[in-house]
C-alpha cells in the first residue's frame, strides 16, 4: 500500500473510533517546478515539495473540517480530534449528504512527469519570440510551471479514488511601452499537457499580444451612448459567468433565496443561442476533476441550454437545503457553444460599439447590475475597429443583456481549461469623459 | 510556537551568498453562518520550511512541507541548485546585495489559539441578535475567523528574526430587497491584529456597528442609482485607503516599476495636490499602533515607514533589497512572503494619506451637487494608475446636505490625475485591515486615510 493511502484509511479508522457517523479525506503530495521572468527578464526558480491532508467527519449531522499538511502520526490524530472537536461544537444540519459507494476509481490526467529543461527552453523561447515580433511588450511577470499531484480521496462510505495528475502552465502579464506611452496591463494563461509547440501558439497569445501592442494611444470616449459591445473570452467571465455563478445559480443564492433565478428553472434565461456548459471530460481540458467534494462521481453537464436554465450548479448540500438536483461537476470548465461567424464579422455588423478584452468592476451584484471600467478596449464605428479607449465605463445587467444578444463568434479560447467565444450584446450604457 | 531549529543550518549558508532561510507556520480558523445554518466550520494548520539563495542576479528557492532540521537542508540544496541552474542559462551579472547589519534579533510573544468552539458560539450569538432584532432581511451571513502567520528567519546578511502575526475579524453581511423586489446587500468587518479571543470577547459589543449597518441598509433598500459622469465627491477615509492602496501603492512598489508602471517616468514630480502626503507606515502611524505592524520583513530588513509622495511630490518607491540596489534607495522593509512555500515578494505594510486639517462637516456643506462615498466592496488598478472601486454605500450630497442612499456603483479615473484635484483633507484617520491584497500570493494589509474632496467618474446605471 503506497502512503498517502495508509494515511488515508489511518484518518478513517481513526475518526471511526472518535464517534464520527462519517468522515472523508483527501491526501495528496505535490511538487511543483516554477521559472519566474520579472520586468522582462529572468528572476527565480523555484522547486516546492507540497503535501496537504483535508479532513471532514460528520457526527450527528454536524461537520467539521481540518487541513494540515503534516503526515506524522501524531500530527494526523491531532487533526482528526480537531475536526471531531469541531463538529461538536457545530449545529446539526440533516442537509449533509455525501455519496455512498461502493466506489473505486482511479485516474492519471495530464502529465504527470516534468521535462524541466524543456520548460525552461519553451519560456526562453516565448520571452525571446514576444521581444522580436512584439517589441513594445513589456513582460511586468511570467511564470511557467509544471505541477505534479498523488491524490487520495476515500470516505467510510467506501469511496475512494486515486488521481496521478500534472499539466503545464503559463501566465502572462504584461503591457506595451513606448516612451512614456504604456497601454493598460493584460493578462494571458494557458494550462498544455505537452510542450510540443512553441506556446505563443496556445490559446489567443498571439492575438491578444498583438491587440495590447495597438493599445498605447488610447483616446478617452466623448460622452455616452447605449450601443453594443462584444465581450471577449475573459471579460466574458469577468462579467457574464462569474454573475451567474455568483449570484444565480450557486448554493448560497438558492439557499438564501436571493438569486433572482430561483424559479426559472426550465424556463428561457437567455437567447435560444446561447449554452453554457461545464465540461471536465472534454479533450480539450487538460486535468479536469474526476469527482466533487462530497465524493459524487463527476459529469458533464449543461447549466442552459439553448436559452433555457437546465441545472443549477448545486452541491448535494445545497440540493437538500433548496429540494433541487445536484449538479454534474464543481463547475470549474465552461463551454460556451461559439456561433457561426468570425470576431472579424462581428465588428463589420456594429455601427458603433466597442469590444471590452477586459473588464475592472465591483463585486457582482445580486441582481445582476453592473457598472466599472472598460479595460484594454477598443471603439468599433462603422464596422471597423477605430481607435483604442481609455477610460470608458460600461454599465448593464446581466439577466437583461443574456436576452439581448446579437452574435456569437466562431472563434474560441481554448485554454487547457475552458472554451469560451466572444459575444456581441446590444444595450449596454458606455460612457466616456 | 516554532522552535528554533534553523539556528545551526546557518552554517550551511555559502560563504559571501546572500541566503535566506525561513520556517513559517501559517493558521486560519472560519465558521460562516448562513441565515443560521453552519456553512463551513474549518481550521487550518500549514507549515513548512523555505530557503532562497541569490546567485549572479537570479534567485533559486526551494520549500518542504515539513519543519526540521533534515527538511532545511535539503530545501537550502534544491535553493542553491536552482540559483546555480539559473546563473548558467539566465544569470545577468548583477552586483551582490548590500548586507544589512540587523541591530538585534526581533522576537514576539507566543499567541493563543481558541478552540474551534469560542469562534462557533460567538458567530451564532451575534447571528442571533440579528435573527432576534431584523427578521424583515432577506438573508444574513455572519463569518468568524482568524488568520495568522508566524515565521523563524534566518539570513545570511540581515536580521534574524521570530515574527507572529494574528488577526481575526467577525463580517457581518445582510441582505434586503427593493420595493422593486431587487436584492441589495451590505457588509462590515469588525475586529483587527490579534488573537481572537482578545479581540471578541462580547458579542454584544458589535450590536451598536450592526443597528448602524442595518439602519444603512434600510436607506439603501430605498436608494437611487448615481447619476454618471465626473463628480465632486468627498471620499471618507476607508475608500481613501483603498485608493492609497490599490491606485496609488501598487504603482509604486519597485517590481511593478521595473514592469513599467506609470511611476517609472513620475519620481520627484508633481502628482497630486500639495495637500496630499502618503507613507507605507512599517508599524506606527500618527503615534499610534498600525493596524498590522511590522517590525522586520523576510530578507531580514528592518521594517521603516517609507514616504511615497510628500506635499504632491511623488518622493519613493517601495523597494526589496534588490530593487533598492538598482534605484539606489535604502530598502524599509517590505519584501514579504504569506507561506511557507511562497518567496518574499515586494508588499504594502499599513498604507495611509496623512490628516489635513478640514472637518468632514464642513467638507459635505461645500459641496452642492454631488456624493459622500462611504464603503468599497473591492477595488481594482492598472499600472497606469487607472483604478476602479466599488462602492457599496453612499449618499447624494444636494445643496451642502446629505440626501438619499445610493445602489451599488463603482468610481474610477486616473490615480496621478484625480489626486491633483484634491482641494480638501479632513483631520480625522480611519482605517481598514480585514482584506487581503492579491500579487501573485495573497499579504494581510493595512490601509487607511482621512475623507479627501476630489472629483472622479462615478458609474451610474
Amino acid at each position: 500500500m503506497d502512503r498517502i493511502t495508509d494515511i488515508a484509511k489511518k484518518i478513517l479508522a481513526e475518526a471511526k473510533q472518535l464517534g464520527a457517523d462519517y468522515a472523508h479525506c483527501t491526501v495528496s503530495e505535490n511538487e511543483k517546478k516554477e521559472f519566474n521572468v520579472d520586468g522582462g527578464q529572468f528572476s527565480l526558480m523555484r522547486t516546492l515539495f507540497n503535501r496537504n491532508i483535508v479532513i471532514t467527519v460528520l457526527k450527528g449531522q454536524r461537520k467539521g473540517t481540518v487541513q494540515i499538511n503534516r503526515f506524522e502520526e501524531e500530527a494526523v490524530k491531532e487533526a482528526v480530534a480537531d475536526a471531531i472537536a469541531a463538529s461538536d461544537s457545530g449545529k446539526p444540519d440533516p442537509a449533509w449528504e455525501f455519496a455512498e459507494g461502493p466506489l473505486e476509481e482511479s485516474f492519471e490526467e495530464g502529465t504527470p512527469e516534468c521535462d524541466t529543461d524543456r520548460l525552461f527552453m519553451r519560456t526562453k523561447e516565448l520571452l525571446e519570440t514576444i521581444r522580436e515580433k512584439h517589441p513594445k511588450i513589456l513582460m511586468e511577470q511570467m511564470i511557467t510551471e509544471h505541477s505534479a499531484e498523488r491524490t487520495v480521496f476515500m470516505s467510510t462510505n467506501d469511496v475512494c479514488y486515486r488521481t496521478r495528475s500534472g499539466s503545464y502552465s503559463f501566465s502572462l502579464m504584461y503591457s506595451a511601452h513606448e516612451g512614456e506611452k504604456s497601454s493598460s496591463f493584460y493578462g494571458s494563461d494557458v494550462t498544455l499537457k505537452t510542450l510540443d509547440k512553441p506556446v505563443i501558439e496556445c490559446a489567443l497569445i498571439e492575438r491578444e499580444l498583438a491587440a495590447v501592442e495597438q493599445q498605447l494611444d488610447p483616446q478617452p470616449l466623448e460622452g455616452k451612448f447605449v450601443g453594443p459591445a462584444i465581450l471577449a473570452p475573459m471579460a466574458l467571465v469577468e462579467i457574464i459567468i462569474e454573475t451567474i455563478m455568483g449570484s444565480f445559480v450557486g448554493d448560497v443564492g438558492l439557499i438564501d433565496g436571493t438569486s433572482i433565478w430561483k424559479d426559472k428553472l426550465g424556463q428561457e434565461v437567455a437567447d435560444s443561442a446561447f449554452s453554457l456548459s461545464f465540461r471536465p471530460f472534454s479533450e480539450d481540458v487538460v486535468a479536469g476533476c474526476r469527482y466533487t467534494g462530497e465524493g459524487y462521481p463527476a459529469e458533464d453537464y449543461d447549466l442552459i441550454r439553448n436559452g433555457k436554465l437546465a441545472s443549477f450548479a448545486l452541491s448535494q448540500y445545497g440540493a437538500n437545503k433548496t429540494g433541487g438536483k445536484r449538479a454534474g461537476n464543481q463547475s470549474g470548465n465552461m463551454f460556451i457553444e461559439p456561433g457561426k461567424d468570425t470576431l472579424e464579422q462581428l465588428i463589420r455588423e456594429i455601427e458603433k460599439g466597442i469590444l471590452v478584452m477586459r473588464f475592472s468592476g465591483g463585486q457582482p451584484a445580486p441582481s445582476g447590475e453592473f457598472s466599472g471600467v472598460a479595460k484594454n478596449s477598443f471603439l468599433i464605428e462603422n464596422g471597423k475597429i477605430a481607435c483604442a479607449l481609455s477610460e470608458t465605463m460600461i454599465s448593464g445587467c446581466v439577466p437583461e443583456m443574456l436576452r439581448q444578444i446579437r452574435s456569437i463568434s466562431s472563434d474560441t479560447l481554448k485554454d487547457g481549461n475552458v472554451s469560451l467565444p466572444y459575444i456581441a450584446f446590444d444595450g449596454l450604457t458606455i460612457s466616456g469623459k | 510556537m516554532l522552535q528554533d531549529l534553523l539556528n545551526e543550518q546557518k552554517k550551511l549558508f555559502s560563504p559571501g551568498v546572500h541566503t535566506e532561510l525561513r520556517g513559517q507556520k501559517n493558521r486560519n480558523r472560519r465558521v460562516i453562518l448562513l441565515s443560521g445554518d453552519v456553512l463551513a466550520n474549518v481550521r487550518s494548520d500549514v507549515s513548512g520550511v523555505s530557503a532562497r539563495v541569490y546567485r549572479g542576479g537570479v534567485w533559486g528557492f526551494s520549500s518542504m512541507a515539513e519543519y526540521t532540521k533534515e527538511a532545511a537542508e535539503k530545501v537550502l540544496k534544491a535553493a542553491s541548485e536552482n540559483a546555480a541552474f539559473m546563473e548558467k542559462h539566465a544569470g545577468n551579472g548583477k552586483p551582490a546585495l548590500t548586507p544589512f547589519i540587523g541591530s538585534r534579533p526581533f522576537i514576539m510573544e507566543d499567541i493563543h489559539d481558541p478552540a474551534q468552539k469560542v469562534y462557533v458560539d460567538f458567530a451564532r450569538e451575534v447571528d442571533g441578535y440579528i435573527a432576534a432584532h431584523y427578521p424583515n432581511l432577506t438573508s444574513r451571513k455572519v463569518i468568524a475567523t482568524e488568520d495568522s502567520m508566524e515565521k523563524l528567519l534566518k539570513v545570511s546578511d540581515g536580521m534574524d528574526a521570530h515574527i507572529l502575526a494574528p488577526r481575526s475579524y467577525v463580517y457581518v453581511f445582510l441582505s434586503a430587497e427593493t420595493p422593486a423586489g431587487a436584492p441589495v446587500e451590505l457588509f462590515r468587518a469588525f475586529g483587527g491584529s490579534g488573537t481572537f479571543d482578545v479581540n471578541f470577547t462580547d458579542p454584544s459589543a458589535l450590536h451598536e456597528g450592526i443597528d448602524k449597518l442595518y439602519e444603512q441598509m434600510m436607506q439603501k433598500r430605498e436608494g437611487i442609482y448615481a447619476d454618471a459622469g465626473e463628480k465632486t465627491v468627498i471620499l471618507d477615509g476607508m475608500m481613501t485607503g483603498m485608493l492609497s492602496h490599490e491606485a496609488v501603492g501598487h504603482t509604486v512598489e519597485a517590481d511593478l516599476v521595473l514592469g513599467g508602471s506609470v511611476a517609472a517616468h513620475n519620481l520627484n514630480r508633481q502628482v497630486a495636490s500639495e495637500l496630499v502626503t502618503l507613507t507605507d507606515f512599517a508599524h506606527t502611524a500618527f503615534g499610534e499602533s498600525c493596524p498590522l505592524p511590522v517590525f522586520t520583513d523576510d530578507e531580514g530588513t528592518e521594517a521603516k515607514d517609507v514616504t511615497l509622495i510628500r506635499n504632491g511630490i511623488l518622493t519613493g518607491y517601495m523597494n526589496n533589497r534588490e530593487s533598492a540596489l538598482h534605484f539606489g534607495m535604502e530598502p524599509g522593509g517590505n519584501a514579504r512572503a504569506w507561506m511557507f512555500s511562497d518567496e518574499p515578494l515586494i508588499r504594502m505594510r499599513n498604507t495611509a494619506v496623512h490628516p489635513g486639517k478640514d472637518k468632514l462637516e464642513d467638507m459635505i456643506a461645500s459641496i452642492d451637487d454631488g456624493y459622500y462615498l462611504i464603503n468599497s466592496g473591492n477595488g481594482q488598478a492598472d499600472t497606469t494608475g487607472e483604478f476602479m472601486f466599488g462602492v457599496t454605500m453612499g449618499y447624494e450630497i444636494k445643496g451642502g446636505k446629505l440626501g438619499k442612499a445610493l445602489l451599488d456603483t463603482t468610481i474610477s479615473g486616473v490615480a496621478f490625475e484625480m489626486l491633483k484635484t484634491v482641494d480638501m483633507v479632513s483631520d480625522q484617520v480611519v482605517w481598514s485591515s480585514s482584506g487581503f491584497c492579491g500579487k501573485k500570493q495573497p499579504m494581510p494589509v493595512g490601509m487607511g486615510g482621512p475623507a479627501l474632496r476630489c472629483k472622479v467618474k462615478i458609474g451610474g446605471r
